[in-house]
């Protein structure tokens, strides 16, 4: 019984078509977890926050909590 | 104000460092797929005893590792100019401000409609009220309006400085002789901090920026009594 000859050819490009798809894969999962992780609910944190905010209660409140130097707490 | 441990900017009080805020993260998206990738690369090189001593050239890969870093360049490029830009708008301001850097304090000067000048000293740390921030409190702040475009001149008196603060996206050195300009408009009325981010001396660390900003009525108030008071 002979033994079947050894692939002794193209090693490393088969190496090399196994890791680079797998390299660019990660790569790109690990760029879109990026993206869909922190930039989009960044942008939509600051959208939301400016979309319900009120100036003049935010500020009414940072008076009377004595933030500012320039206004003094109204005593309301 | 920055708060301890924190890891990335703080957060954003005018549209501009908004806009910086998304760009860094869009950049720090792309930094993060190259040195994944590279990486990946570098451990399987590390680990394999496969190599091709043979290799003489491969037009394929060269011209993919040519485009690909071209089109990456670009794709910073093109959000990076756009916000270059933006910050250069013609944005008509409502009030200008002088800073003045001095060892080691700020000056700042209201001279629009009136003589308003007054100097910025940072609180001693043993003579800080409680909630008061350690050597980022200063005896006057700089008072502006909110939602208001305000110019801000930057100059020094003696040696470099910069006036800088960071939730306004704003950095500007302070040359002696020079007069620079940048501009911003507050998105929310708060207090903001900032420090002088140009070595200048042994009390460098010492002499923060502190921005005030409130509604007009009040700001109009505030530079009333200031002048009264000088």
């Amino acid at each position: 019984m002979s033994l079947q000859k050894p692939i002794m050819r193209g090693l490393l490009a088969k190496r090399l078509r196994f890791h680079l798809p797998i390299a660019f894969g990660i790569a790109i999962t690990v760029a879109l977890s990026y993206k869909f992780g922190v930039t989009e609910p960044r942008k939509k944190a600051y959208a939301n926050f400016y979309k319900q905010y009120d100036a003049v209660k935010e500020f009414n409140a940072m008076r009377e909590a004595g933030v500012f130097e320039s206004v003094r707490p109204s005593g309301k | 104000m920055a708060h301890p441990s924190q890891l990335g900017f703080q957060d954003a009080a005018s549209p501009v460092m908004e806009e910086l805020l998304h760009f860094h993260d869009h950049t720090l998206m792309i930094v993060f797929l190259i040195s994944t990738l590279v990486l990946y690369i570098i451990v399987a090189m590390v680990v394999t005893k496969l190599t091709d001593k043979l290799i003489l050239d491969s037009q394929e890969i060269e011209i993919i590792w040519t485009l690909l870093p071209a089109i990456i360049l670009i794709l910073i490029a093109l959000p990076s100019l756009r916000i270059l830009y933006l910050m250069d708008e013609i944005n008509d301001p409502h009030l200008t401000i002088k800073a003045m850097g001095h060892q080691w304090y700020w000056s700042y000067e209201y001279t629009d409609y009136e003589d308003l000048g007054f100097d910025s000293y940072m609180i001693p740390t043993q003579d800080l009220t409680p909630g008061q921030f350690r050597l980022l409190e200063t005896d006057h702040r700089m008072v502006i309006p909110v939602e208001s475009p305000v110019r801000i001149l930057v100059s020094a008196d003696d040696v470099l400085h910069s006036w800088a603060v960071p939730c306004l996206g704003i950095k500007m050195d302070a040359v002696p002789g020079r007069l620079n300009q940048t501009a911003f408009i507050t998105s929310r009325p708060g207090v903001f901090y900032g420090q002088c981010s140009e070595i200048c001396g042994a009390n460098h660390s010492f002499m923060p920026i502190v921005v005030e900003a409130v509604p007009l009525e009040h700001f109009e108030n505030w530079s009333s009594m200031m002048l009264e008071d000088t």
